[in-house]
């Protein structure tokens, strides 16, 4: 016999049966313990849309018991009570509850201040439902996109019908959060639904049982949440068929075990053959008293019908007896059962998500009490255009003056009009005082019930509304909900796997995955320096620009002098944006048949391809614009040795003549076709190869390969960070601003102000006027600074380091900083923590450039 | 069930002026023009007559717009294959897109990186930057393969 375990103790499981099916059989009646007083809470709704059973699942907590299938082996515990959910020494609380009105946390632990984050911790422990397995791998919900023209939220009877009636019109999705009829136990009910599902189907109506939907969005658009799958629907039109429940009963002793909704227990002896108990009180104000009379007698149960209010329900661990006020008067019945059919309480949270005409209901949800013919001709109505206008549940129970509310929450009718009388007079401030319908359901049984006392306390219209409904309207979890947008999507270079098999440690910079360092940055450094080295510089942007107006867009964009660039030179390059400030940097190779080579820096690529690509448009040229960013792989070899190096591999001319600083040439390296571009940012003879993607790894080894001899070693961003500090080079963002002109960066060299026209001049020409109150300036310590480190001249802050290292080529601690001017004047010694600081000019290495031309 | 499978592919870029593009007539070899923008157009074809493809291109467009660029950039582009009679459910659970017509180009969000769309005859083929090559692979694995749940 397949069997789970319950708190560790073993359960059979018949087919069909739900956790709390099995569980109930077994004699289980404490499903869980509430909130705040820890009182038993048993099976209620039995229909999911309470949160009395949530237990958790195989180390999942907050699954519903009455939901969820029984499985062989399934490891279920309760979530709730201090030893144990059967005995459970918080319920101390209980008794304790005059003492903790509602709102008292912010009162009694006001003050001190230093009381409340004590408090907090100790309410946390003690509150609370299941517990997250932190240790757990998280899972990923894949997301499924679906476009249909008519989405029925429910499959009864109304859902089906209406997309029985639609099915022929289009493509139609019907969801429903369990397998169809599972809620139904009216024999003519399953008859209906299993001929609407027939009758659906064959008009071409996908089914999706197991789906709750938990949201409808603008669009509308709903989101549906499977075992496996978060299915994210637009639709042309939105049904929503999702039915009723039996209306909260409030009343002393409303929250005991024993006590249910008629729907609930009736499904719990037609479904899986379980008795609520051996004498049930069913109090029925609606049509389905004697229905579900009949279900419960055929279970086995005793069964006594009555109408009227139910005055009070008496009991310790589940309830006994039971005083009802009917018509010939007060009763006292003694039960084990109190079965509930007070009203109706439409599923409507959905419907009232939004205001949009696409989404209407059909069914229950708007004719909550329908019969079966009437909701079968609701929903083809609905289907049709001809929706029916939600009406309001008649009748609606009197709520007694106590019992609970939210049994979420545990709050009563003691703390509504306790919060009432404290000033808190409307529904929707009601709700955020006392935190009633903010529990696991939504308040799906108590939002009408705090409604209604707040008309009945003579609120006005404005403030006695339902509090506003918003998703989730299940419970799902957040790795459903992230539907794998948590994850970060990488750019990869051909080498990836070339770096992770040398030891690597990859690093996200921007939107690539790039090698931080293969494991000893200083040998890096040196191998750069002293011998020779590779980088992976595949990440540049890489844009080819032609077109008989290129040298026009490129002229007047950048602050360069294009026309200065004879074919087979190429420059450093800014990027200005109107205001004159630094957008990008990079380089920019004319080529000899009139078009131009350029490259951006990696996180930059693609803003610069849009930026382009406007002003081609606003300029009205003629210029193409290819990005070859992902087409070209670049490796940088650089070092004193790096000439020598690619003449092993290469028979074209590289001397300086051929291939000189800062100049760029065809030449093939290794059989590789490859753009040879002269460049200097960590100051040795460097040659950055672009070169077609797919080859990378070709030229890559044969590099390495013939570089052993001179003791080759790749550096990572880690070296490159030092190396091209030790130059004085900045990065941009790290050592920038986003209202840096290039006179703050010191890069007023590279913009040709005697150019009539380029992005940013006439701002530049107006901020040349005012004095520089700011700048980014070298640095040298005495000391092994911190990045980040504000600057301080005698007590003032007047500047912060944005980068700085221990650097052996340039004799010691150095860095770039900003630096505020102080009385129309830049200090040139400040303190940096316990470091002194001293501005020096920059490249702090080889000031002359003697090694990147050697 | 789909499969999923990386499909070696060469691919011609031709950037030209929109009238160039409208007239240019399409080479041989098998090769599927795409029409990426009003200024830019994408030759697909098999790898291995790529070059021939690029010659042709060249070779018409320049007549029309005799500064056009005619690119190979084989290299920068993954095409990820889901073929079978459910590939369009496949993309399902990557791209809110909808799948293209038999001669239609999409291009939009798949997978959450940016991704052209074209159907084949045996079913969808997905085009993507070569750096967002593995992260489609993976996504179409673990995401269209969740069918299989």
């Amino acid at each position: 016999m397949p069997s789970l375990r319950l708190d560790g103790r073993r359960l059979e499981i018949q087919d069909g049966d739900t956790i709390a099916a099995a569980a109930f059989r077994a004699g289980v009646r404490t499903f869980s313990r509430s909130l705040k007083s820890h009182r038993r809470r048993g099976l209620y709704c039995g229909t999911g849309d309470c949160a009395n059973c949530l237990v958790t699942v195989d180390a999942m907590p907050g699954e519903r018991a009455c939901m969820t299938p029984a499985r062989d082996g399934m490891r279920v515990d309760r979530e709730t009570g201090w030893p144990s959910a059967e005995r459970d020494a918080l319920a101390i609380n209980d008794k304790l509850h005059r003492f903790m009105p509602v709102g008292f946390y912010y009162k009694v632990f006001a003050r001190p201040r230093w009381l409340w984050p004590l408090a907090e911790r100790v309410i946390r422990r003690a509150t609370g439902t299941g517990t997250l397995p932190l240790d757990a791998a998280a899972r990923r919900t894949p997301t499924r996109f679906v476009r249909v023209r008519t989405l029925v939220i429910g499959g009864g009877v109304a859902g089906l019908a209406a997309a029985a009636t639609a099915g022929g019109d289009g493509s139609v999705l019907v969801a429903d959060e369990a397998t169809l009829g599972a809620r139904v136990t009216d024999p003519a009910a399953r008859e209906t639904v299993a001929r609407l599902a027939a009758e659906a189907r064959a008009a071409g109506a996908e089914i999706l049982e197991a789906h709750a939907a938990i949201g409808i969005y603008e669009g509308p658009s709903a989101a549906l949440l499977g075992p496996d799958e978060l299915v994210e629907v637009e639709a042309e039109h939105v049904i929503v068929a999702t039915g009723a429940i039996e209306a909260h009963g409030v009343f002393p002793g409303n929250d005991l075990p024993g006590v249910w909704l008629g729907r609930g227990a009736a499904r719990m002896g037609a479904t899986h053959g379980v008795s609520v108990g051996e004498r049930a009180v069913v109090v029925a104000n609606t049509g389905e008293g004697q229905q579900l009379a009949e279900a419960l007698r055929t279970a086995g149960a005793d069964v006594t019908l009555l109408a009227g209010r139910v005055l009070e329900a008496r009991g310790t661990r589940q309830v006994n007896s039971v005083s009802v006020l009917t018509p010939d008067g007060r009763r006292a019945l003694a039960c084990d059962a109190l079965v509930l059919s007070l009203g109706w309480a439409p599923r409507d949270t959905l419907l009232r998500m939004t205001a949009e005409p696409e989404v209407v209901g059909a069914g229950d949800v708007v004719r909550p009490g329908c019969t079966l013919a009437e909701a079968e001709a609701s929903g083809r109505a609905a289907s049709l255009g001809e929706a029916d206008e939600p009406r309001e549940a008649d009748p609606w129970p009197i709520a007694e003056p106590d019992g609970y509310v939210c049994v979420c929450e545990d709050v009563s009718m003691h703390d509504l009009e306790h919060a009432w009388d404290e000033g808190w007079t409307s529904s929707e401030i009601l709700k955020r005082y006392t935190t009633a319908t903010m529990g696991p359901c939504q308040g799906a049984l108590c939002s009408r019930h705090l409604a209604e006392h707040a008309r009945a306390k003579g609120a006005t219209p404005a403030a006695r509304g339902r509090t506003t409904a918003r998703p989730p309207v299940r419970g799902p979890r957040l790795g459903d909900l992230t539907g794998g947008v948590h994850e970060q999507v990488e750019r990869r270079t051909a080498l990836h796997d070339r770096h992770v098999a040398a030891g690597a440690r990859m690093d996200h910079s921007g939107v690539w995955l790039r090698p931080g360092t293969y494991g000893d940055v200083n040998d890096e450094i040196h191998a750069v320096r002293q011998r020779v080295s590779v980088m992976d510089v595949s990440t540049l942007g890489k844009f080819l620009v032609a077109g008989r107006d290129a040298r026009t867009l490129l002229d007047r964009v950048f602050p360069l002098d294009v026309g200065a660039i004879a074919p087979g030179r190429a420059r450093y390059l800014l990027a200005l944006d109107e205001a004159g400030y630094v957008m990008d940097d990079g380089l920019l190779a004319a080529l000899h048949e009139g078009s131009y080579f350029l490259t951006s820096t990696s996180g930059g690529a693609d803003k610069m391809e849009a930026w382009l690509r406007n002003w081609i448009d606003r300029l009205d040229l003629h210029v193409h614009l290819v990005n070859r960013t992902a087409q070209l792989g670049a490796i940088n070899v650089t070092g004193p040795r790096a000439r020598e190096l690619l003449a092993t591999l290469s028979d074209d001319d590289l001397s300086r003549g051929a291939l000189p600083y800062p100049g760029h040439a065809e030449i093939t390296v290794a059989g590789v076709p490859c753009r040879a571009i002269a460049v200097g940012f960590v100051g040795e003879v460097s040659f950055e190869l672009h070169h077609p993607r797919g080859r990378s790894v070709e030229l890559w080894n044969a590099l390495l390969e013939a570089g052993a001899p001179w003791g080759i070693r790749p550096h990572g961003l880690d070296a490159l960070d030092v190396l091209r500090l030790e130059k004085g080079h900045v990065y941009l963002a790290q050592d920038t601003m986003p209202d840096d002109h290039p006179a703050k960066l010191g890069l007023g060299w590279a913009v040709a102000t005697h150019k009539e026209e380029f992005v940013g001049k006439r701002a530049l020409e107006r901020m040349d006027a005012l004095p520089l109150e700011r700048r980014l300036v070298g640095l040298r310590f005495d000391g092994p600074p911190q990045r980040g480190h504000p600057l301080a001249l005698d007590d003032a802050i007047v500047g912060r380091i944005t980068s700085c290292a221990v650097s052996d080529a340039a004799g010691g601690p150095v860095g770039l900083g900003w630096l505020r001017a102080v009385d129309g004047a830049f200090p040139t010694v400040l303190r940096a923590g316990d470091v002194t600081a001293t501005v020096s000019p920059t490249p702090f290495y080889d000031p002359e450039g003697a090694r990147l031309r050697a | 069930m789909p499969e999923v499978r990386e499909r070696p592919l060469g691919v011609i870029v031709c950037a030209a002026d929109p009238p160039a593009l409208d007239r240019l007539v399409a080479p041989g070899h098998g090769a599927r023009m795409l029409r990426v923008a009003p200024d830019e157009l994408m030759a697909v074809a098999k790898r291995d007559v790529i070059d021939d493809v690029r010659r042709e291109i060249h070779d018409r467009i320049t007549v029309l717009d005799d500064d056009a660029l005619v690119v190979d950039d084989s290299d920068g582009w993954t095409a990820i294959a889901l073929t079978g009679p459910d590939a369009d459910r496949a993309l399902s659970y990557l791209s809110a897109l909808q799948p293209p017509a038999a001669d239609d180009l999409v291009q939009g969000d798949v997978a959450r990186v940016a991704a052209k769309i074209v159907r084949e005859p045996d079913g969808l083929l997905v085009l993507v930057p070569a750096y967002w090559g593995e992260h489609l692979r993976t996504r179409a694995i673990e995401d269209a393969g969740g069918m299989a749940r």
